[in-house]
């Protein structure tokens, strides 16, 4: 359990600086790409040698990293940092046959490359780790930070997740199926769920979600309560830990307003959502979220970002309703969300 | 080729291959230094800059403490390269 | 605070396929250093390195592991993580159990196919079956589900670092209560990614490594995987257990991409908040297990970082020179290696050293001891400056 004091993001949504979710901007060329900011908090010596995904994560960390004293560290979920100067390294070493080649690829290929560049800019020697592990990443990244504020009450920490489109990692997803092979809109792109009717693959996406945490309550913008993942191919498995996560983390006599889900237009995954879906009363709202920022593996990132804005306006954008509820408040919000239909997360968030 | 023509594009090259986005040709001095003050280059860009005198030049440096007697400013750099360019 | 203890362990690497393996080529001062085999590379005859002479498919075959698209990297890892789960006697009810995490690291994943990656990523390719095995991931995914895991399963990085943050994040989420257990470690194959990028960056040694040695030419990379089984003392009534995981830390230098500050303050803080969490005086470390890659930069900064805290440094050596520098589980092997120092009261001699760094005249450990040891540091930096700190305590 810890507290969320500040977010920031960069998405393919008007996300950044002055937000405005309820307009929605759409894919191009399957991709939905992060509207860039100019990076004016980046020092245009160090700007030069970062490679997009690197590029989002700093220019997201920024604004949290210039209101605050230092944090005591920094904590970040990505699965695909790195990877695009990693590629571009392989291509150095077949197309100059192993000779003589440029390391700053090589230096930049790191997946510790966005943490580890927060920490240099703003010369920070606290605790600062990556976590890796795909559509879990960030959710490994928010268990961190809840044990060291366990551990350390008192301390601050920026939290944060960012992944994103380099060319490779769109091949590998699309030769490996994971984007729709037909041209689709955001706007329509939960009508291709159907099993049967329906498509498999999502739209390719990206964005860099970053927030600043720790235990105090005071002038917090959100609670994280609780985060739990699991491995599992079964919906029914993948139910039953929904229904023990409510039960144990949801505060007692109180329910749930909002269940916001990773619903992909995958026509493989709908099951899962069905199935979670199936956990909660009627009266809860229902809206879903990744036809703004596409599927990638810290897409929660962007959803805990939104029920972070969610819970400070409360007002969810029409465009993301799925089953409207009327609510005069919305007050806890379940995320559920899935990677490929294996790894499984629950989160639950609550306001004032 | 001229030593000024030479110096011209060889800043051109150092602007692209290290990235420099806010910088240009008439920005360096000839007799600026590279490190340190001056660019602000570290030693990573001395061996990008080594691998830029190889792809272009021609000219192979295999120790990177040589290179940074080389790679001091423009006009060391430059001499360099007429002394020892191979294409 | 729950004391963490150390109940299995599994390793392989270039001195040996076991912890028995290991611990004897340790005690006679092996070096497993020579030409690389397993993959073409104009380096082959060039670089030493560390490498496992064992094929692929012969990995294959001993593991039985035939999935379509496992790498060395996640075979590597299996037999290391098999290893340790049959030496700590762990059933696999417990194994799968909700209770019991994963905690893995590498920073070469599937990449050590570099080619068939490199062939992969071009946009008119077919695609082959390794796609999904170039995420770092792809190697606790794998393990995950060859044990039906069921507990918290993550992939770290810190870089060069790694495995050493694996082991801090498996025993921080014992302390937490969020698992009972947790095996925990690193993986890293050898690949023509990282022997170009080293090379790049000019910090390879074209004869075998010499950590700490005045005339020190960069280090050599290896291969390897280690795993090691972590649970409450309170949990373990009647089993064996090697030693206590007393300290960790993980601090940044935040100083530069790929070199550490001159006077160490990332391997400075490193090393003392460790101390501090295992609420120990810098004078009670009986032995480091140094980072130690051999290059120019480390060696130095290592050794006036260590000065700067111990006054006069303990013991130490850096086992780098017997397997070459193994990356993602550098951390993990020299974390097991320390815990050996331990079980086995005796330190191993750190081998290819001649002449003190000028100025700094530390010396490694250079002959077998048998010796009483209680506490032992082992430490391990990384690109973008991440440094860790691990100590581990006599049971």
């Amino acid at each position: 359990m810890f507290y969320i004091h500040q977010t920031s993001c960069i998405s393919p949504q008007h996300t950044f600086g002055d937000a405005d979710i309820n307009k929605l901007a759409e894919p191009a060329e399957k991709r939905l790409q992060a509207i860039e900011p100019s990076y004016d908090a980046i020092p245009p010596g160090v700007l030069r040698r970062m490679g997009k995904v690197v590029r989002m994560g700093v220019g997201a960390a920024m604004p949290l990293l210039q209101n605050h004293p230092k944090p005591d560290g920094i904590i970040i979920g990505t699965a695909t940092g790195g990877k695009d100067d990693c590629v571009k390294f392989l291509n150095q070493i077949i197309e100059y046959d192993e000779g003589m080649l440029t390391p700053i690829n090589f230096v930049q290929s790191t997946p510790n490359a966005v943490a580890s560049q927060i920490g240099l800019l703003t010369k920070n020697h606290g605790y600062n780790v990556s976590h890796l592990h795909l559509g879990l990443a960030f959710e490994f990244a928010m268990t961190d930070a809840d044990m060291m504020l366990n551990e350390n009450p008192l301390n601050n920490y920026l939290l944060g997740a960012v992944d994103d489109i380099c060319t490779h990692h769109y091949y590998f997803e699309d030769k490996t199926g994971w984007y729709k092979k037909e041209d689709v809109s955001n706007k329509t792109l939960y009508e291709t769920n159907p099993a049967a009717t329906g498509s498999p693959g999502s739209i390719a996406g990206e964005a860099a979600a970053m927030f600043w945490v720790n235990g105090m309550e005071a002038g917090a913008v959100a609670k994280l309560q609780a985060v739990d993942t699991l491995h599992q191919a079964d919906e029914s498995i993948v139910k039953e830990k929904l229904q023990d996560f409510i039960e144990k983390y949801l505060p007692a006599g109180e329910k749930i307003d909002l269940l916001l889900t990773g619903e992909n237009g995958d026509n493989r995954l709908l099951k899962y959502y069905s199935s979670c879906e199936s956990v909660i009363k009627e009266d809860v709202t229902i809206a879903r979220f990744k036809h703004m920022c596409g599927e990638y593996p810290t897409a929660t990132a962007m959803g805990l970002w939104l029920c972070c804005d969610i819970l400070q306006h409360q007002h969810i954008p029409d465009h993301m309703i799925k089953n409207a509820v009327v609510k005069s408040r919305y007050k806890n919000i379940l995320m559920y969300n899935n990677y490929k239909g294996v790894q499984h997360s629950f989160i639950l968030v609550s306001g004032q | 080729m001229e030593t000024t023509e030479l110096k011209e594009q060889l800043k051109k090259q150092i602007i692209e291959f290290l990235n420099l986005q806010s910088v240009s040709p008439a920005d360096i001095k000839d007799d600026e230094p590279l490190f340190g003050e001056g660019l602000g280059l570290d030693s990573i860009d001395s061996i990008e800059l080594i691998v830029l005198l190889n792809r272009v030049y021609g000219i192979v440096i295999e120790d990177p403490k040589e290179g940074r007697r080389i790679l001091v400013d423009i006009n060391t750099m430059a001499d360099y390269i007429e002394k020892h360019r191979t294409k | 605070m729950d004391r963490i203890v150390v109940t299995g362990m599994g390793v392989i690497s270039a001195i040996g396929n076991t912890v028995a393996e290991n611990r004897a080529s340790l005690v006679k001062g092996t070096c497993g250093l020579g030409s690389l085999e397993m993959f073409p590379s104009k380096f082959s005859t060039l670089l030493p390195v560390g490498e496992i002479k064992i094929t692929t498919e012969a990995l294959k075959e001993k593991l039985e592991a035939h999935e379509r698209g496992i790498t060395r990297t996640t075979l590597l890892a299996l037999h290391a993580f098999k290893e340790s789960l049959a030496d700590s006697q762990l059933t696999s009810e417990q194994v799968s159990s909700s209770d019991t995490a994963l905690i893995g690291a590498s920073t070469v994943g599937g990449m050590c196919l570099t080619d068939e990656m490199h062939r992969d990523a071009q946009k008119d390719t077919p695609g082959s079956e390794y796609i999904p095995s170039y995420d770092y991931a792809s190697i606790s995914m794998y393990l995950q589900q060859r044990y039906s895991m069921n507990g918290p399963v993550n992939t770290i990085n810190t870089a060069c670092s790694s495995s050493a943050n694996a082991i801090m994040f498996g025993a921080r989420l014992i302390r937490n209560g969020r698992a009972k257990r947790a095996i925990v470690g690193g993986v890293d194959s050898l690949a023509k990614f990282t022997i170009n990028g080293f090379n790049a960056l000019h910090i390879l040694s074209p004869d075998n490594c010499t950590p700490f040695d005045e005339d020190r030419k960069g280090l050599n990379l290896g291969e390897g995987a280690a795993f090691i089984v972590l649970e409450k003392e309170e949990d373990v009534a009647g089993k064996k257990i090697y030693a206590s995981l007393s300290g960790y830390s993980n601090a940044n230098d935040s100083f530069h991409a790929s070199s550490l500050s001159d006077n160490g303050d990332g391997p400075y803080k490193a090393m003392s908040d460790a101390l501090a969490l295992a609420k120990l005086d810098p004078s009670q470390i009986d032995f480091i297990n140094a980072h130690g890659t051999a290059t120019e930069n480390n060696d130095k900064v290592e050794s006036i970082a260590m000065l700067r805290l111990f006054g006069k440094a303990p013991a130490f050596a850096s086992t780098k020179a017997n397997i070459g520098h193994t990356l993602g589980a550098a951390g993990a092997i020299e974390a097991l290696y320390c815990i050996l120092n331990l079980a086995e009261q005796e330190l191993y001699p750190g081998i290819h050293f001649k002449k003190p760094i000028t100025g700094l005249g530390l010396e490694p450990v250079q002959a077998y001891k048998k010796i009483a040891l209680e506490h032992i540091m082992s430490n391990s930096f990384g690109f973008g400056g991440n440094c860790s700190s691990l100590i581990f305590s006599k049971a």
